[in-house]
């Protein structure tokens, strides 16, 4: 569509030590671009000052997580037409409950750390996805479990972004390393030390957003719950003597 | 005795692989990198971890060194692929007749080529378009293009280097017709500082030229050539599924976590900070995935992007490395010395890309070290430190 | 060093229901009533401290609550309890991993029940 809509567009700044403040921004862009697209021309064109964090454009990489009208979104594939109309406002903001690094981006890397602590695969089994509903999609090939994909977890920070026990508690484990804890199976008493926590799983207060912004069919809202499952079976089990912690299959 | 200074301008897969094998050769590496780490063609990638076969016909060397590198990577950054092969497929005379040159050079570049039975291939991949003619197994994979550059980051970084990220090269320090290093600027403050190196890489990919005429070299003409990629919204396949035939327009489709991506064209633009997605490709992009799954007519379409390529004008000298990519002492091609140009190639050969480079940098400032980059166990990606690179 | 963690422009934050899902608004009603049932709590000690003072300084009190807002008060406290007590229910039954795939129907059930249940209540209060 060679349509362009005008659109006003206004990005949280900070540089430095500074106090946050918004710019403002005229642009003529495609209600069939993304959010994304229109960042990059602004900071193609108009002020290339102006940080944001992006890489695959394709949902892979969840680098461009950014709060759209005080929603979190992804960026690369959400497009303009959906947040706004002709003649409309953007508002831009970075993520929540993460160091801010400028303008637009946050640091993920305390997220990817905690990932690696809770052992989350970054690539399994393509039938290991369990705990879920799993919606099937086009028709799977033979069920082969030699098949491997990566994860859906992007690693991308909405979750946290959204959370408000994060809001409240840095300290909180958060719903993207408790899904990834319940992702990586078998919950052994390093993990458990994570999750079975007051900061870990517990924390937890039923608000589910986390599950609804998330792009990439994690529902960490859902695994959180799971888990508390798993969890309390397997204290129960251990009260009586029946199991011991799970050993992780090396 | 003091480490030799090096600091590369770009953190993208060429620039993260090479502060990775220096580093490993005890040179004290920063990054300096305008934006994230992967945000320009990087990071756009198509995702396919090559193996070769669709260079086995015309262009012998870059085929055998793909699959080198491909036997490489799945061995070192595991955590970043999917390795679940890639078939090639022939959907009429003219791609049967191909297959047999295509075979053959396969062979004799040491890929492992299989023909399988097509009622096979259609239940392995039943999204397949039934009316394939023949079928080809090869050691295709796909690889996550920001985790894979990190993997190689944190690598570095574990290993002493540093990087800075949001920051901008302004200018090349000169004196006596040698660049000292590099003025830069720091996006996240609007600060400004000066790095000193003993060598300066330039691996800024597309904007190679933009930087190497800041030294006064204009002989570097980058072209860059983007191509549209589609993604869509369901795994249709879990192979990498590749049309046999020469290599053209939208003839691959990679499977990555639950989309199916379709690429690429190629096309030339003048403007590289910003190229738009053109409807009319896209389109096409869509006609050509459904020759090879015909399902996706009913997918939704999550995304379309574009990636450019830095592809090098015919009319730069400058003696070339190897033909994947280009390689320029600028000492040589202009009698400026403590800069190198790094440009060109793919991603699947990132590691050796570096090595060169590293080679020429060693060759240059008259070290000895050799590479370890090929045995050298890669760290996760999740051990990248933003704290450090965040400065 | 640059990075700031974000602290929420203001406590609002946690409140803001724009953008949000069903499953927010849960949690959000939930911490509303828990606030306002707490607060009644605290009223309802003053008052049981009014009837240890003795029968003048009950009676009096008693009086005073009879007026038609103190009346509204006590259904909004009515309605607080079923909301807090059933989508705390909710709540139990998702914590043991029980219906959380239909946690937003359950939900919505719930606040049907709320609403009956409410206005029964009202219709029997008023009718006094």
């Amino acid at each position: 569509m060679s349509q362009k809509w005008s659109l006003n567009i206004e990005v949280q700044r900070q540089k430095g030590q500074e106090q946050p403040h918004f710019d403002r921004f005229d642009l003529e862009i495609s209600p069939d671009a993304t959010v994304l697209d229109a960042v990059e021309m602004i900071w193609a064109f108009k002020d290339c000052s102006l940080c944001f964090g992006h890489a695959c454009h394709h949902s892979t990489c969840g680098a461009c997580g950014m709060r759209v009208n005080g929603v979190e979104k992804l960026t690369c594939i959400t497009l303009i037409g959906d947040v706004t109309q002709n003649g409309g406002t953007i508002r831009l903001q970075p993520l929540r409950n993460l160091p801010v690094v400028s303008d637009l981006v946050v640091d993920l890397t305390p997220l990817y750390h905690r990932m690696a602590q809770v052992k989350h695969p970054s690539v399994h089994p393509i039938e290991e996805n369990k705990g879920v509903a799993n919606q099937q999609t086009a028709q799977q090939g033979e069920s082969d479990n030699s098949y491997t994909r990566l994860a859906d977890c992007i690693e991308c920070g909405l979750c946290i972004s959204v959370c408000p026990a994060a809001m409240t508690s840095p300290a909180y484990v958060g719903p993207a390393a408790l899904a990834g804890a319940h992702l990586a199976g078998v919950i052994d008493q390093q993990i458990c030390a994570i999750v079975d926590t007051k900061n870990g799983v517990w924390r937890c207060h039923s608000a589910y957003e986390c599950s609804e912004v998330c792009p990439s069919h994690v529902q960490p809202a859902h695994r959180i719950m799971q888990m508390r499952r798993q969890l309390l079976s397997q204290r129960i089990r251990r009260f009586f003597g029946l199991q011991t912690f799970h050993q992780r299959k090396q | 005795m003091d480490k030799p200074k090096a600091v590369i301008i770009g953190a993208g897969f060429t620039g993260c692989a090479t502060a990775h094998d220096l580093a490993l050769r005890g040179f004290d590496v920063t990054v300096v990198e305008r934006g994230p780490i992967a945000n320009g063609a990087s990071g756009r990638t198509h995702g396919l971890l090559h193996s070769g076969g669709r260079y086995a016909v015309d262009d012998q060397e870059a085929a055998i060194e793909c699959i080198e590198e491909n036997l490489l990577l799945r061995r070192l950054a595991a955590e970043c692929l999917e390795q679940n092969g890639g078939l090639f497929v022939a959907l009429n005379e003219s791609d049967l007749e191909y297959a047999h040159r295509w075979t053959q050079s396969c062979e004799r570049c040491n890929i492992p080529v299989e023909q399988v039975d097509i009622k096979q291939a259609l239940v392995w991949e039943p999204n397949l378009t039934p009316k394939i003619l023949a079928a080809y197994t090869i050691p295709d994979a796909t690889f996550d293009p920001l985790r894979l550059a990190l993997t190689f980051a944190a690598t570095a970084q574990a290993n002493g280097a540093r990087f800075r990220l949001f920051t901008e090269v302004e200018g090349l320090i000169e004196r006596n017709g040698k660049i000292q290093g590099v003025r830069c600027q720091d996006r996240t403050t609007g600060k400004s500082s000066e790095l000193y190196a003993d060598c300066v890489i330039n691996a800024s990919g597309a904007w190679a030229g933009k930087i190497a005429q800041m030294a006064g070299d204009t002989t570097i003409v980058v072209k860059p050539t983007p191509g549209v990629m589609v993604a869509y919204d369901q795994r249709l396949c879990n192979r990498v599924i590749n049309r046999l035939n020469e290599p053209g327009d939208g003839d691959i489709i990679v499977p990555q976590r639950r989309m199916v991506v379709i690429g690429t064209t190629s096309f030339e633009v003048d403007e590289v900070d910003y190229i738009p997605v053109f409807e009319d490709q896209v389109q096409m992009m869509r006609d050509c995935a459904i020759q090879l799954i015909p399902a996706v007519a009913a997918a939704r379409q999550r995304g379309a992007f574009m990636a450019a390529r830095p592809l090098i004008g015919s009319s730069t000298s400058g003696r070339s490395i190897a033909r994947t990519f280009k390689c320029f002492d600028h000492q040589e091609t202009h009698g400026i010395g403590g800069l190198v140009t790094i440009t060109g190639g793919k991603a699947t050969t990132l590691r050796a890309m570096a090595e060169k480079t590293a080679d020429t940098v060693c060759a240059k400032l008259g070290i000895t070290a050799s590479c370890q980059t090929r045995e050298y166990p890669l760290r996760s990606y999740r051990e990248f430190r933003g704290n450090d690179a965040y400065h | 060093m640059n990075r700031i963690f974000q602290k929420p422009d203001n406590a609002i934050q946690w409140f803001d229901p724009r953008g949000r899902q069903l499953g927010y608004l849960a949690f959000i009603l939930n911490r509303i009533t828990g606030m306002g049932l707490a607060l009644y709590l605290l009223l309802h000690l003053i008052m049981l401290g009014k009837l240890a003072q003795g029968p003048q300084a009950y009676n009096s009190f008693i009086e005073t609550v009879h007026h038609p807002v103190f009346l509204f008060g006590e259904l909004l406290v009515i309605f607080a309890a079923l909301i807090h007590g059933l989508n705390g229910f909710r709540i139990i039954l998702n914590s043991f991993g029980i219906g959380v795939e239909k946690h937003k129907p359950l939900f919505t059930v719930l606040m049907i029940v709320t609403l009956l249940c409410g206005i029964y209540f009202a219709v029997r209060m008023i009718a006094r």
